[in-house]
């Protein structure tokens, strides 16, 4: 069994920069952030293939662009916004199609929930998700990002350019807006 | 961060629900790394070559040897042209004094006014007046 090899990410960033050792460089970044970022990507998106293409395109991207990345902000936070970017045109575009308002909360993504064949989520599980893409998408983002994750409020506040205080703020009225969407729904 | 959240997120967990196929992210990884286009990297680690590391103060001195050579022909241009200057000056100066000496002692005073002036002072002393008609 091969083992696997311990990821320094500053060796990487390193390797990123030389033309002979890039691709191989970028395929230890796909190995090492491909599940937090996929994970991040599908409680914004819900479905497993939405999430599956925006990983993709947020690797294509992070790849094709590269050269541009010289190292000032830490390679996560990088790769964390394009996900976030990506996920957000993504739900746009999945807006358009459904001929959902932009203004409109991100509800219609959890109507396929029950249905989806990689969700084994309970009742309130759902009933969870459904809370959650009632609220604004940064406001979810927030979320998302400090329950699932447990994300430090300083590494949140690099990747989402707000304030840490705005981002406490926005994650306390992230859990009263889901306490007040059980109370009114049970 | 536990008082932060509520009786209901605690009685949930984070457990989300969702679940990805099996051995996705060994699968997504292979996928992915076959995906990648060709990209141009530029190699910001090698070392640089002598050329590109004394490039911007070869850029500087061509600069300030570009607003000197400027500055001189400026000054030259400028010097070349009060000289000049001077020198029309001086000129016309000579040329005023040469025409006051040419009003002074040839055009200036005629034969009328130098007989005139001689006939006043012989008729002031009673003297007969000249012919000058005579030779």
């Amino acid at each position: 069994m091969a083992t696997r090899e311990k990821y320094d990410e500053q060796q990487v960033v390193e390797q990123l920069h030389d033309p002979t050792t890039c691709r191989a460089a970028f395929g230890k970044v796909i190995e090492h952030y491909s599940s937090p970022l996929y994970w991040q990507i599908r409680r914004m998106v819900i479905d497993h293939d939405d999430a599956n293409d925006v990983l993709q395109n947020t690797f294509l991207k992070a790849w094709t662009s590269i050269d541009n990345f010289r190292g000032d902000a830490r390679l996560s936070t990088w790769l964390y916004k394009i996900a976030i970017n990506e996920s957000i045109t993504f739900i746009n575009k999945k807006k358009v199609m459904a001929q959902v308002s932009l203004d409109d909360d991100d509800s219609f993504l959890v109507n396929s929930l029950e249905s989806d064949q990689w969700f084994d989520g309970d009742q309130a599980q759902t009933q969870l998700q459904r809370a959650i893409a009632s609220l604004p998408q940064k406001q979810r983002l927030v979320f998302n990002m400090r329950y699932y994750d447990e994300m430090k409020y300083e590494d949140m506040s690099e990747i989402l350019g707000t304030s840490v205080g705005a981002l406490k703020a926005s994650y306390h009225h992230a859990i009263k807006k889901i306490e007040t969407f059980f109370s009114e729904h049970d | 961060m536990k008082q932060e959240e509520s009786q209901i997120l605690n009685q949930i967990g984070k457990e989300s629900g969702f679940k990805v196929p099996d051995n996705y992210f060994e699968d997504f990884g292979k996928r992915m790394e076959n995906m990648l286009p060709e990209v141009e990297i530029t190699n910001v680690n090698a070392k640089p070559s002598t050329w590109l590391r004394i490039r911007p103060y070869v850029y500087l001195a061509a600069m300030f040897a570009g607003i000197w050579c400027m500055m001189k022909v400026f000054n030259n241009f400028n010097g070349t042209a009060s000289n000049q200057l001077r020198v029309n000056e001086i000129a016309a100066g000579i040329q005023v004094e040469n025409n006051a000496e040419d009003f002074l002692m040839m055009g200036g005073a005629s034969d009328y006014d130098v007989f005139s002036y001689e006939d006043s002072v012989a008729m002031s002393m009673d003297e007969p007046l000249p012919d000058v008609n005579q030779p």
